[in-house]
């Protein structure tokens, strides 16, 4: 290059171009003249992509030897997930950089599919650490947070004079202060399928369970997982509190009941508080958010969701790739999503921003006391299966088909068989072998 | 002679070359794809954990499977299923066909309201049906004065599954039905009349008789749709509650665009392929002699 001869230059596109037919592929290496293209996988729809067009066209001022294609890519979760796993199955090295949600991280790690991060960013310290180990396999980083996401508890300031502060309070306000027109005490997620198991989660979290415990063995049929579910149960059938219907209900079901003013308490993420706050809204100015109360033996618990970004393993220009996510995670970027979109920043610094605090509807102070307390679901490969066998479990004993007790048993028993049949049991000895 | 053999051997090779493109056609869209699922059933191939190869496992699949509740579960729901909305639409289906082959004024309109049904996409069908039963206000309840959870009990959920089910295909039945009416030489149920039959001697002696074939071919399409239901399962109660309306055929999509086990949702499809294959094997097996006679004859 530095040369400048015409051959050399033809030599060097010729090899490349060959490198590419023939391998498909060529890590490590940014080649020849001109910039090079990586190509981002991400929604191509509304104010989110168009948010992301400007802060990738801001990174392409700055870095002129790099071209960021955007490779659009659906937004539901499970669509998105099996198109990732079938190109990163073939190994294709597009799209280079991976919008991951938390709970795929580990998944994709351990099958190789991502490259590890480190060094990240340079700051790493300043990410909450929730969310780093949730992006976290082998010990090692593979995708940085790009937003979090959060259980809170919705709760009506015209019905009640402050927040519930343990479970049971929860459950006697809500018995008290529901009446014909309010007719549901608590709303949340029990349909069949994954915000049932975040639900669960942090109801177990308040009864000092968890999912695995710090050992990684399965920890579900134990007592305060047993009495969490108990919770979620009585609540339904013996107090009457929580409708039926929940246990069809997904995300939007619950913010439809509640800002139609049918609820008293609802546990959901971030997102609904803008919608609700804004006009047509029956509750706006009528509501606040609080932690998940805890129960008893348990402290206040949350679950952690949100996305990282992470490289495709087979990317031919890692760096590029590694470039562009550096930019998008530092803070000013972080604080044009919450300003745009009302995501939440991953870095706890920013919650001291006073431009946090304009652009988020929940007062900065009381989102980071929430986000301290999230609780990421378990780092494992298998998650999502693990996940699977949680949600039918909690499901038939939500509806009456198998009692709490004998469900995690069972629930217990086909996930130390997944483990088992994964070769991860039990998932800490990986780590410690460091395969790498 | 030795022209005329010859002639033959010419013919037959011609023969062979006609037919060739379809053989070769039915072996690339039926026989090929159907090998495969077989030959990846023997194998653990498990998208999701990939470190763990794709080794040939024999028959481990399928031993998992014999082991495994929540298949043999969805195996009687599949049937369950094709028994009940089968039976309910052959009933409707034959009372249905009866009233429109009856000259009445506006026959042809009637004939098409009733098989607008067939017409809406099952997703479409599926999704009506959950609205009028979900949530405290659905039209059912409110007919029903009361407020029942249909989806969160393991038993109810059944009723809107198999309304929609039989809702949307009895007209197809009836189509079926009706076709096998208009063969029946009305001259027969004249000559029965004559000689004083009534109207539930003449159904039972001479339509039903004569209307085996129609009904046979009806059942056999229904049933083996029936036992591969997918659809109006997955938009109306998502398997749920827990896995209590779960068919075979939703318990292989869960396995396979799910939780990605390749290996294991081939064994489950190669069961489903085997379930609708026995099914086809016992109506040829029951009606295939009634069907050569009819043809004789």
């Amino acid at each position: 290059m530095t040369q400048g001869t015409t051959w050399g230059v033809t030599r060097g596109v010729i090899l490349a171009s060959v490198a590419t037919l023939v391998l498909g592929c060529e890590p490590g290496r940014e080649e020849g003249a001109g910039p090079v293209t990586v190509t981002f996988s991400a929604s191509e729809v509304g104010r989110e992509a168009q948010l992301l067009r400007a802060q990738l066209a801001r990174f392409m001022r700055d870095r002129p030897d790099v071209r960021v294609v955007i490779r659009s890519t659906p937004d539901a979760a499970d669509q998105r997930h099996q198109l990732y796993v079938q190109w990163l199955n073939a190994r294709v090295g597009e799209p280079d950089i991976l919008q991951l949600d938390v709970i795929w991280t580990p998944e994709f790690a351990a099958a190789g599919w991502i490259l590890p991060l480190a060094p990240a960013a340079d700051d790493e310290a300043d990410f909450f650490p929730a969310t780093l180990a949730a992006h976290r396999w082998n010990g090692r980083l593979h995708a940085l947070p790009w937003f979090v996401d959060v259980g809170m508890l919705y709760w009506r300031t015209d019905l009640l004079e402050r927040a519930p502060e343990t479970l049971d309070e929860l459950a006697r306000m809500a018995a008290a202060a529901r009446g014909p027109t309010v007719p549901y005490g608590f709303v949340w997620q029990g349909a069949r399928y994954e915000g049932l198991v975040t639900v669960f989660l942090e109801v177990l979290g308040a009864h000092g369970g968890r999912i695995l415990d710090a050992e990684g063995a399965v920890a579900v049929a134990r007592d305060p997982a047993v009495r969490a579910l108990r919770f979620l149960r009585r609540a339904i059938h013996e107090r009457g509190i929580v409708p039926t219907d929940v246990l069809g209900w997904q995300e939007e079901q619950t913010r439809f009941a509640f800002q139609n003013g049918q609820a008293v308490f609802m546990r959901n993420w971030p997102y609904a508080y803008p919608l609700m706050e804004a006009e047509g809204s029956r509750v706006a100015g009528r509501f606040a958010v609080a932690p998940m109360p805890a129960g008893p033996e348990g402290e206040p618990t949350a679950a952690l969701g949100g996305a990282g970004l992470a490289v495709n393993a087979r990317s031919r220009h890692p760096e590029a790739a590694r470039a562009v996510i550096g930019y998008l995670t530092r803070p000013e970027q972080m604080l044009e999503r919450a300003e745009v979109l009302g995501h939440y920043p991953p870095r706890a610094s920013l919650y001291a921003d006073s431009r946090l605090a304009v652009a988020l509807p929940i007062p900065p102070a009381a989102a980071a006391e929430i986000l301290e307390r999230a609780l990421p679901r378990p780092a494992i490969p298998v998650y999502s299966e693990l996940s699977g066998i949680l949600q039918l479990w909690l499901h038939r004993a939500l509806t009456g088909q198998s009692e709490p007790a004998d469900a995690l048993a069972r629930a217990a028993e086909d996930i130390r068989r997944l483990l088992e049949r994964a070769e991860l049991t039990p998932p800490t000895e990986d780590a410690a072998a460091g395969s790498e | 002679m030795r022209a005329g053999g010859s002639l033959q051997a010419g013919e037959r090779r011609l023969a062979a070359g006609l037919l060739l493109p379809g053989l070769g056609a039915i072996v690339l869209v039926t026989a090929f794809p159907l090998a495969y699922t077989l030959w990846e059933s023997l194998h653990l191939h498990d998208l999701r954990m990939p470190w763990l190869g794709r080794p040939l496992v024999g028959l481990a699949n399928y031993a998992e499977l014999a082991g495994d509740p929540r298949f043999g579960e969805a195996l009687a729901h599949s049937a369950f299923f094709t028994t009940v909305t089968v039976t309910l639409e052959v009933v409707l289906g034959l009372v249905l066909a009866l009233a429109l082959d009856r000259t009445f004024r506006g026959r042809g309109l009637t004939r098409v309201a009733v098989l607008l049904p067939w017409a809406v996409p099952s997703v479409v069908a599926a999704l009506v049906w959950r609205f009028m039963f979900e949530g405290d206000s659905s039209v059912v309840n409110a007919l029903l004065g009361r407020s029942l959870p249909w989806f969160a009990d393991a038993r109810a959920a059944w009723v809107p599954l198999i309304l929609a089910d039989v809702w949307k295909t009895t007209p197809f039945v009836a189509l079926l039905l009706l076709a096998g009416l208009q063969t029946i030489d009305p001259a027969l149920h004249d000559a029965a009349r004559i000689d004083g039959a009534g109207a539930w001697r003449r159904f039972r002696e001479i339509t039903l008789p004569l209307l085996v074939p129609a009904l046979g071919v009806a059942m056999l399409f229904r049933a083996l749709d029936a036992f591969r239901v997918f659809d109006v399962v997955y938009v109306l109660t998502g398997g749920g509650p827990g896995t209590a309306t779960e068919s075979v055929s939703l318990y292989a999509f869960d396995v396979l665009f799910r939780n990605l086990r390749f290996g294991y949702g081939a064994a489950i499809s190669m069961t489903v392929f085997l379930g609708a294959f026995l099914i086809a094997l016992a109506f040829i097996l029951l009606l295939g002699p009634r069907l050569v006679q009819e043809a004789e004859r």
